[in-house]
């Protein structure tokens, strides 16, 4: 990694244990990572390892057990609106609100003034390409759409990270690809630094820089891979042998992980 | 079809008169339409008085069962261990007949107002703060990790997204909690006390004054017509948004 | 349901009754107006051996189990008619959604002003107060009934009666058991309102006259004893209904 580019969020040993019933389970064991600015960051691995928990320590919003999450080089302990936003699978707009109103939302809470809600969120919609949606409803629009107005209105507080919980997850396949690019437009104009999380292993190659690699239970980083493959990417790159070599490498170290896990689980205990 | 409807009306008023007319049921029994307009004609002024105690006992009724049922359920919705504590609970009193505890708030609270207010606002109180509950747990989390990631307060959480996604659910219970107040605080009153419409009812019955007992019970019919419309305006502003969605699937 | 759950509703329940007593012997409470739970149990104890009270609570019994012997079947019979013929459904069920939306309760004074002040009034207050309940409830069961199965059936040559027997009844069984539950629960409380507003037995006479002459412990007693009867029988049927709707689960 190149020492000239700043660290805009870093993790420090971060674990967390809940109890359940009182018996202590280790969702998430020692993990550290840097993410320098600007850049596009993945979170990839098995359902249930705990990558939703580790998003939303980033954010201020679940507290750790040990280590500590670092913004700017500041401890957080509470969610910072101003710098971070934070994307879910569900768009989760306020369906009685029109779309406007909507990405206008965070900006209320924050006191920003009506005149210049009413003007970010008319640029924000016209980043997003859906400036003719504005007055209308969530429920009129595509899933995908109300992603892309998710997205607007997180980029509405003009935070420097955006952190996506699976935001793609629930959409079909076709959609899917499509948001990706658009996501990779967006950011390729707005150069926020992006943390990504998904189980798909071929998306978060197609649009990272730096792709993390979590096990199960506990939840661990276990590889970093380095994905440094030409940009602007189109779809063509996912077929290439580069491409293949790469996620290749990252289906390794999740398999590997698990038969390690089935077998030495005990001793490890 | 309004015609029609009206039509069907007349006929059934004229079949109604005509029945007390050739006394096909003793005047006890029944009162004809133009018995009850001639009480109305005769006793309007007491009414009035009537109606004005009845209302203004709903009113203050209807405060504090929406108050406290829409708190109390966000509450159980918000705190899981809280509401899996305090929803059986709730379900088991649900079967208590509650109209046995009127002679008690008559005792705790006199035979005025305030013991009606006290019943009514019991008895509505229920179903509010059950649908609240459900209607507050029904919303997705993620909307709640969205609220205080935008850095709304627990207040604002509760106030500006939980509420509202809640509406159609609490919705419903306020239209159910609104007529047993509103039949709750007739009722009470016809089983003791010094006014109101109930009571009206009741003194009348006493005194076999039939049309006037007739009279009675439209008031409150109208009483509670009039409740339900109110309540159907205000759901019809605050989940338009749904009845959309629901039309566009 | 989880130990800590159960844990926490005894020990609010407790709460709620040693407050309640130490309220009282600390002078809190007046005990004219709320008498300790001891001083109410001692009250009910009385009751309970009182033939005067028994006598009433026998009359209040008789009438709601009269009402739920008589109304039910008719509204199962009427019920499951609207559900089987779909023309009778559609025609009925708007006059049966306007009687359940329009409370019946303020129709009492007319149901005294015809049937007088006697059992009958009583008994036919009582039976309005079950059968909507139960019939709508029968109703929507039929709808349950799974028609896949009726026509293999009938292709295999089942006759009526074993069609009715082994798909209807299981199908139709936890909705209305349902019904059931609520009807005698809205039966309970149409006689006891009855007794309230006119009567010159029941319970509901009790109360009413111990209200107004404010006999607290005795007042206290009856209505803890109602509530906690009626909260027994409410639990032991959707026992039931659980138990029922398991077993079809399991079947399917």
């Amino acid at each position: 990694m190149a020492p000239a580019i700043p660290v805009v969020i870093e993790a420090r040993g971060l674990g967390k244990i809940f109890s359940v019933e009182r018996a202590p389970i280790v969702a998430l064991q020692d993990i550290s990572f840097a993410v320098p600015e600007g850049r596009f960051v993945s979170l990839v691995g098995p359902s249930g390892c705990g990558k939703s928990t580790l998003l939303q320590m980033l954010a201020g919003l679940v507290p750790s057990t040990t280590g500590e999450v670092l913004v700017d080089g500041a401890v957080v302990r509470r969610p910072i609106p101003e710098k971070i936003s934070v994307m879910f699978q569900d768009a989760t707009l306020l369906p009685w609100k029109r779309i406007a109103e909507n990405i206008e939302f965070p900006l209320e809470i924050a006191g920003v003034p009506a005149a210049e809600r009413h003007a970010r969120a008319a640029g924000m919609l016209a980043l997003v390409g859906l400036s003719e949606f504005a007055e209308r409803y969530p429920h009129e629009l595509s899933g995908g759409m109300r992603q892309r107005i998710a997205i607007a209105r997180g980029l509405a507080p003009n935070p420097r990270i955006l952190l996506m919980d699976e935001p793609f997850g629930a959409l079909d396949e076709q959609t899917r690809i499509k948001m990706g690019h658009e996501l990779l437009r967006i950011w390729a104009k707005t150069k926020k630094t992006i943390f990504f999380i998904t189980h798909s292993l071929t998306e978060a190659l197609f649009l990272s820089d730096i792709v993390l690699v979590m096990s199960h239970r506990p939840g661990r980083i276990v590889g970093v891979i380095d994905a440094a493959l030409p940009r602007p990417r189109t779809y063509d790159i996912i077929g290439s042998a580069e491409f293949g070599a790469v996620r290749n490498r990252i289906w390794k170290l999740i398999s590997q992980d698990d038969t390690e896990a089935g077998e030495t689980g005990m001793a490890s205990l | 079809m309004s015609v029609r409807r009206l039509i069907v009306i007349v006929i059934a008023l004229g079949v109604w008169e005509a029945v007390r007319r050739f006394n096909l049921v003793g005047p006890l029994l029944l009162a004809s339409p133009s018995e009850i307009v001639a009480a109305l004609v005769k006793s309007w002024p007491d009414y009035l008085v009537a109606l004005r105690f009845t209302v203004s006992e709903i009113v203050i009724a209807l405060a504090f069962a929406w108050a406290l049922g829409i708190g109390a359920g966000v509450v159980a919705g918000v705190r899981p261990f809280f509401g899996a504590v305090s929803g059986p609970l709730l379900s088991s009193l649900f079967a208590v007949p509650l109209i046995t505890w009127y002679p008690l708030f008559m005792v705790w609270f006199g035979i005025g107002m305030a013991s009606k207010i006290a019943y009514a606002v019991v008895s509505g109180f229920f179903p509010i703060a059950i649908n609240t509950m459900n209607g507050v747990r029904g919303v997705d989390p993620h909307y709640f990790v969205f609220g205080r990631a935008i850095g709304c307060s627990r207040l604002q959480v509760v106030l500006r997204i939980l509420l509202p996604m809640a509406m159609p659910s609490i919705a419903s219970g306020l239209r159910i909690g609104t007529a047993l107040v509103v039949i709750g605080v007739i009722v009470a009153e016809m089983l003791a006390s010094l006014g109101g419409v109930g009571y009206q009812i009741s003194y009348y019955q006493s005194v076999y004054q039939t049309g006037h007992v007739y009279l009675g019970i439209l008031f409150a019919l109208a009483c509670a017509l009039a409740a339900n419309w109110g309540l159907s305006v205000i759901e019809r502003r605050f989940t338009h948004w749904r009845e959309l969605q629901i039309g566009e699937r | 349901m989880k130990p800590s759950v159960l844990a926490a509703q005894a020990a609010f329940v407790l709460f709620v009754i040693g407050a309640w007593e130490y309220g009282d012997a600390v002078g809190l409470f007046d005990p004219k107006i709320l008498p300790p739970p001891s001083q109410v149990a001692v009250a009910l104890k009385g009751l309970l051996q009182s033939a005067s009270f028994l006598g009433d609570a026998a009359d209040t019994i008789v009438r709601v189990i009269a009402a739920f012997l008589i109304g039910a079947p008719i509204a199962l019979a009427t019920g499951f008619v609207m559900g089987e013929n779909l023309d009778v459904g559609r025609s009925l069920s708007p006059i049966f959604n306007l009687v359940l939306a329009v409370p019946q309760s303020i129709f009492l004074p007319i149901f005294v002003l015809v049937f007088g002040l006697g059992f009958t009034e009583k008994l036919i207050f009582g039976i309005t107060h079950v059968f909507f309940v139960v019939a709508i409830n029968a109703a929507a069961a039929v709808r349950e009934v799974p028609h896949g199965q009726v026509l293999l059936a009938r292709s295999f040559g089942a006759g009526r009666f074993k069609i009715y027997r082994s798909i209807y009844m299981p199908a139709m069984a936890p909705q209305v058991m349902t019904g059931l539950r609520l009807g005698i629960i809205f039966d309970i409380i149409g006689i006891l309102l009855a007794e309230m507003y006119a009567s010159r037995s029941g319970l509901g006479v009790l109360l009413l006259r111990w209200g107004e002459s404010y006999a607290v412990d005795k007042l206290m007693a009856a209505t803890v004893l109602i509530s906690l009867v009626t909260i027994l029988i409410n639990e032991l049927m959707r026992v039931f209904e659980h138990r029922i709707g398991r077993w079809r689960q399991a079947m399917a």
